[in-house]
């Protein structure tokens, strides 16, 4: 089932997000507040595009937003953005919302109004000019981790129960001769929380369990394939 | 025939890599305050000065000792001579003027004449020789000739040659030079109430007053009592003497409040250039510093998350206010605009390593900035801010060594958190470089333990550290997942994952 994703703002950061989106193979939907970034995104060519007053809860209610679709609230207004957040929240509880912020003041209040995940556009990029001065070759792999511009990538595998990986310790798989680096795993007991290898921590694996690699996509791939076979 | 010869002469010099290096390296030592032994240079010629001062003061009552003598006579002024004749030498070149005729005339199939060159040449140094500071330093030196006892008061000339050397003196008189107009009104003025006064008090008293036997008598009275100082040495008798020393007190008042609000004014105008002068300077005693264009949120986040910088960075904004509001915040800025071409010839681009944050919200600033940077120094780093991924392109065209794109890298992670919700918060936490999860890089160094070890010897296990891959050399390429036998050489850069501390306790531990 393709995912949904309702994003509010066809502005500064709405236009490349959309664009993002599309090629990720969302089910889309862009909801505009004012006139003109409403015929803009009809230019560009999404179909679901809704021209809507965000301020009044009726018309929010009908979009009728599904638990396991996605909010993402980027109206350049920023009061706006914030008030919409906490209408949406208050209509949709348990949909996941995410927002951009464009400082700490507007992070805590995004936070307070109820949104999931907030990126602070200031302070991500302000720790990515940090890492280009101070260790400019290991941000070049942190941008290959994030883009689709370069070959080294990350993916995410789940352990299956016939999996030869299933009650191995992490010490004991060879990943590095798969042509593969183990980043982190996230178990299945605790399915929110991400814990690094270099922790330092040994563990076994089990079905269920998700374990993020690094490598060139090749090998990702050929590796997720095998990780399947049984002992 | 001897023409030739000079011009061929001209040539060798010209050629001479040692000869041109060497006149270079004295350049800068003598003239170029961005060098950074000049610093070395002027310590020293404060401490001759100082000592040379001293042991005046000192001979006043004492016998000097003979190696107090020697010391004064031939070292302190052979120093100065030596710095004297090297900056007469510096000060511009035979060979060129020589060269440039020479070539000139050939071009235009005119005869070749010597003496153009040298009649420029010689005008030249005419200038250094009339100019202040090296009448200065010429008068510096005659203390040395002992036979005129007279010359040891040139002693003094060598505290002005402390102007030379020390900025902020340097600095006061250029603010006064600043007001020189006013300044030297007020003296003619000062000059004629002191002349008018003193004739006046000459003709009322001069068979009455014992006190005043000829006309210096009464100018000396005139600027005792315009001042203020009033020794009392010399006082009126009569009526009409009083009457002009009351008109002269009064103007005395007046003149003195006027040359106080002249010099106040000149520094309060001149305050604010003053204080970033010494901003620049101190940015300039550093090697390795960064220059942020633009006052806003993006620098202001920086600037906090990046408590280790110290001191070594600089801000540069064009609106006075925001200037201002940085200067509140605590940090080192300047009110200039980036886009114009001197700015950057105020930073010590021969010798620094500069980084330039292009931080400004406008595309077309940061690209012109960019190329006003490049066009001064190709060695200047680059960062800058770009509105838009299609803005990557020119960005680049403009050499530009990073692009940075605020909203490409937000638009990644909100991606990331959508599509890829249980990784968001490894890699959140990698990109913000969180203590859990830090990517760092290591350049093994001459004297790293590391060279020539196979990576399997090297246990990041226990460490506790990933390692990623390594870069050899500058711009090969990137080795990701080294094979285990892979040696390790100088100059290549590992890449590695870890908590902070075992990456920096790694680092530590192989350099």
């Amino acid at each position: 089932m393709r995912k949904e994703a309702f994003l509010f703002g066809y502005g500064i950061q709405g236009v490349s997000l959309a664009k993002g989106l599309r090629r990720e193979d969302f089910d889309l939907h862009i909801i505009e507040a004012t006139e003109e970034p409403f015929s803009r995104a009809k230019k560009d060519g999404f179909v679901n595009v809704r021209l809507l007053d965000v301020t009044e809860d009726a018309k929010l209610e009908r979009l009728d937003i599904g638990d396991d679709s996605y909010i993402i609230c980027v109206m350049d207004d920023k009061h706006l953005n914030v008030f919409l957040t906490l209408s949406l929240r208050s209509l949709f509880p348990k949909t996941t919302i995410v927002a951009i912020s464009d400082s700490v003041h507007t992070t805590e209040k995004l936070k307070m109004a109820g949104a999931n995940r907030i990126i602070d556009l200031y302070q991500v990029s302000a720790a990515h000019v940090h890492n280009i001065l101070q260790k400019p070759i290991a941000t070049k792999l942190l941008g290959s981790f994030v883009s689709d511009s370069y070959a080294i990538s990350f993916k995410e595998m789940l352990i299956s129960p016939n999996s030869y990986l299933n009650g191995m310790m992490t010490d004991d798989v060879n990943f590095s001769e798969c042509g593969v680096l183990l980043l982190g795993i996230i178990e299945e007991e605790s399915s929110e929380k991400f814990v690094f290898i270099s922790s330092g921590i040994e563990h076994q694996l089990h079905s269920g369990d998700t374990i993020i690699c690094i490598g060139y996509n090749d090998d990702l791939e050929r590796f997720a394939k095998g990780m399947k076979e049984s002992k | 025939m001897l023409s030739k010869l000079i011009v061929k002469f001209a040539f060798f010099l010209d050629g001479l890599d040692s000869y041109q290096k060497s006149k270079k390296f004295l350049f800068n030592l003598l003239q170029n305050p961005d060098y950074p032994y000049k610093r070395y240079l002027d310590i020293l010629m404060i401490f001759l000065i100082l000592t040379s001062v001293g042991i005046l003061i000192y001979g006043v009552r004492n016998p000097l000792p003979e190696w107090m003598d020697i010391y004064d006579i031939y070292v302190v002024s052979i120093f100065f001579l030596t710095e004297y004749l090297l900056r007469f030498w510096v000060y511009n070149d035979f060979h060129k003027a020589i060269i440039k005729e020479y070539n000139q005339s050939e071009f235009l199939l005119k005869r070749f004449s010597l003496w153009v060159p040298i009649k420029t040449v010689l005008k030249g140094k005419l200038e250094y020789i009339t100019s202040l500071t090296a009448i200065i330093d010429l008068l510096a030196i005659l203390p040395a000739y002992r036979p005129l006892r007279i010359l040891r008061i040139f002693v003094l000339f060598r505290v002005f040659k402390l102007l030379r050397y020390t900025k902020s003196i340097k600095q006061f008189v250029e603010v006064l030079a600043d007001k020189k107009f006013e300044l030297f009104t007020l003296l003619l003025l000062l000059l004629f109430i002191v002349m008018t006064a003193g004739i006046a008090l000459y003709v009322f008293e001069d068979k009455q007053n014992e006190n005043i036997g000829t006309l210096f008598d009464a100018f000396y009275w005139a600027l005792v009592t315009i001042s203020s100082v009033g020794y009392g040495d010399i006082s009126p008798v009569t009526q009409q003497g009083r009457a002009v020393s009351m008109l002269i007190i009064l103007s005395g008042i007046a003149m003195i409040a006027f040359v106080t609000s002249v010099i106040v004014s000149a520094f309060s105008e001149k305050l604010d250039e003053l204080k970033e002068n010494r901003v620049v300077d101190n940015i300039n005693k550093q090697d390795d510093f960064i220059i942020i264009c633009g006052y806003g949120q993006m620098t202001k986040v920086f600037l906090e998350q990046e408590q280790e910088l110290g001191s070594a960075y600089i801000i540069i904004e064009k609106d006075k206010e925001r200037v201002d509001m940085a200067t509140k915040d605590g940090y080192n800025a300047i009110h200039e605009d980036a886009s114009k071409h001197e700015v950057f010839n105020r930073f010590n681009i021969d010798y620094a390593n500069i980084t330039l944050l292009c931080l400004t919200n406008s595309d077309i600033e940061n690209i012109y900035i960019t190329l006003n940077a490049k066009s001064v120094s190709k060695n200047i780093r680059v960062i800058a801010r770009a509105t838009d991924a299609s803005m990557e392109k020119k960005f680049k065209l403009a050499g530009v060594d990073h692009v940075l794109i605020p909203n490409k890298v937000t638009n990644m992670m909100l991606l990331i958190s959508i599509n890829q919700p249980v990784v968001y918060s490894g890699i959140h936490s990698i990109l913000m470089g969180r203590d859990v999860a830090h990517i760092d890089e290591l350049r093994v160094s001459e004297r790293s333990r590391l060279i020539g070890k196979e990576v399997r010897e090297i246990n990041f296990k226990l460490y506790k550290i990933l390692l990623i891959g390594i870069e050899r050399g500058s711009h090969s390429e990137f080795i990701f997942n080294p094979k285990a036998d892979r040696v390790i050489e100088e100059g290549d850069t590992l890449v590695m994952m870890g908590q902070k501390i075992s990456v920096e306790y790694f680092k530590e531990s192989s350099s």
